[in-house]
């Protein structure tokens, strides 16, 4: 099979070039855009929950999640919210963009995985139903036990119901905010059901609603993505990063299948642990610079927030590299 | 310090929590009394045999989880995610290893290693393996118990062996209260994850109150003396 038309550059930061090939309103202020190697050959392989960066025309670069079918490496699709306050990225796409047009993105990268549970709860606002839906194509397909509670501001504006309609098997409730108010979360999220793992995407209020009802909740049993990530959260891939030592200036390689306690100890550093689970809390570090991103069951809410500890025997970092003062 | 008792979890103690930690303050303070208690007594004439009788029942609730946390496991593992039957495992192994540790301790000041239940901790072990056979929840919530009394020994402890000149015996509780954070936490994170039902919480409780009791006493000079005297 042919590959797809690259723009030269350095690994991760490689380019694809795409065409537009159609452009279609699916739902009140959406549109799916369906893209085609510029060069005719198959795209990168990616998995549900993955996103692209698309950068426009125009100069802007935004994320968009993948939503159409990861087995058909030929076309990548995503849906576009006409977003009201646009500063060049939906707009854009929504007034100027036509079937034909070329675009630039980068690889899928995928920091909203689908794991394996033996149950899933799906909770979608708006356009947060992107992600979400090749995840529910995936779980139809192999018969596991699924739920969607798809929120939005009114039916017209819900993209992809009928698509989710045809899905087999799984629990659906599409909830219109202007005919059934908004999403009953109190129900659905009463308390941990272990087993289950709960994907949640879609605008801030929604997500801090869910957050608040988890709070007690294992590490990882919610997993969300949010639309605007910012600066501060911005997700890395899924792999290594690099730990610098404060004191001595030392830095440490943390590959993606290694905890950065370990590759910290296999570096030389005596760190005191004992669970190594993220449970005891005898590892902690203090963080002198980056963002770590907490997978402990042991630090509150403040403190992940403020992001100025971390256990390595079970977190990792968001940003290429995480200071610690050791 | 961070505080295990806040680890994540369900919230299947939540209607329960407020009478679960009031039960771990006050065993983690009886218990500090009673060993501040004991080492107070063996200042007075510091014999390293009564110091020796005092740690054999230590080094056996250190075999005596080994044996409990296997069997809990066996019995009752399924119920659980696989990752909680792991770290029930790894509490074991290091449950041995303080056995080992204690065991040379014990030694070291010419006792015996128990292989059998000393006297003195026969009601505790009795109780642990009592609510074992009672619910899948009671022998955790007894060891969560057990386990944050000994919290309350090791400042005690280290005052005391120090004073003594015993740090073989303060280097190892070093390392005990270190892993002794991982098993506090373990308990209350399955005890919240698993806990459903109104009878899961009521049996809790009484492992929890029965063990509160119970898991002090050894600690006492008291309970040395009299286990001295028998043997």
């Amino acid at each position: 099979m042919n590959q797809a038309a690259i723009i030269p550059a350095h690994g991760a930061d490689e380019q694809l070039l795409l065409k537009i090939d159609r452009r279609e309103p699916v739902a009140d202020g959406v549109v799916t855009l369906i893209m085609t190697s510029a060069g005719g050959g198959a795209l990168p392989a990616w998995s549900p929950g993955a996103h692209i960066d698309l950068v426009l025309p125009n100069g802007v670069t935004r994320q968009y999640s993948l939503c159409g079918d990861p087995a058909d490496r030929s076309r990548w699709r995503i849906g576009v919210l006409h977003a009201p306050a646009s500063r060049g990225g939906s707009e854009y796409i929504h007034t100027q963009l036509r079937a034909g047009d070329a675009l630039k993105a980068s690889h899928p990268r995928n920091n909203f995985p689908l794991e394996p549970a033996g149950r899933y709860l799906f909770i979608a606002g708006g356009i947060g139903i992107t992600p979400i839906l090749p995840m529910l194509a995936q779980l139809s397909a192999t018969n596991a036990d699924w739920r969607l509670l798809y929120g939005g501001r009114s039916a017209r504006s819900m993209a992809f119901v009928e698509e989710i309609a045809r899905l087999a098997g799984g629990v659906v409730d599409i909830c219109p905010e202007d005919e059934n108010g908004l999403l009953d979360l109190d129900a659905c999220l009463s308390g941990h059901e272990p087993g289950r793992l709960v994907y949640c995407c879609g605008p801030e209020p929604l997500i801090e609603a869910v957050e608040d009802r988890c709070r007690s909740w294992p590490a990882g049993a919610l997993r969300k993505e949010r639309f605007s990530p910012s600066e501060r959260h911005a997700p890395l891939d899924p792999g290594e990063f690099d730990v610098e030592l404060a004191r001595s200036g030392q830095r440490v390689r943390v590959p993606a299948d290694q905890s950065m306690l370990s590759a910290l100890e296999d570096a030389g550093c005596t760190i005191t642990n004992s669970c190594r689970a993220g449970i005891c809390g005898t590892c902690l570090v203090k963080v002198l610079a980056g963002i770590p991103e907490h997978n402990d069951d042991i630090l509150s809410d403040q403190q992940r927030e403020a992001g100025e500890v971390v256990l390595p025997c079970v977190s990792r970092s968001r940003t290429a590299t995480l200071v610690l003062d050791l | 310090m961070l505080d295990t008792k806040k680890v994540r979890g369900g919230n299947g103690l939540a209607s329960i929590e407020a009478e679960v930690d009031e039960i771990l303050q006050s065993v983690e303070e009886i218990t500090h009394d009673a060993t501040k208690s004991f080492f107070d007594k063996y200042s007075e004439n510091p014999n390293q045999l009564v110091l020796a009788s005092w740690l054999e029942t230590r080094c056996w609730r250190e075999i005596d989880y080994v044996f409990l946390l296997n069997e809990q496991i066996r019995r009752y593992g399924m119920r659980f995610q696989r990752n909680h039957i792991t770290l029930l495992a790894k509490q074991s192994f290091q449950e041995a290893e303080h056995y080992e540790a204690l065991g040379k301790a014990v030694e070291s000041l010419g006792g015996i290693v128990p292989t059998s239940v000393p006297v003195a901790a026969v009601p505790w072990s009795n109780f642990l393996w009592e609510c074992m056979e009672r619910h899948h929840l009671a022998a955790i919530a007894a060891w969560y118990v057990s386990e944050t009394s000994a919290s309350g020994s090791f400042a005690p402890t280290y005052v005391g062996a120090e004073r003594h000149g015993h740090m073989d015996v303060v280097k190892i509780y070093k390392q005990i209260e270190i892993d002794e954070k991982f098993h506090t936490g373990l308990g209350r994170q399955v005890l919240s994850t698993y806990a459903e039902t109104d009878e899961d919480r009521d049996e809790i409780l009484r492992a929890m109150r029965g063990m509160r009791d119970i898991a002090w006493k050894s600690f006492t000079p008291e309970v040395v003396a009299a286990t001295m005297r028998a043997a």
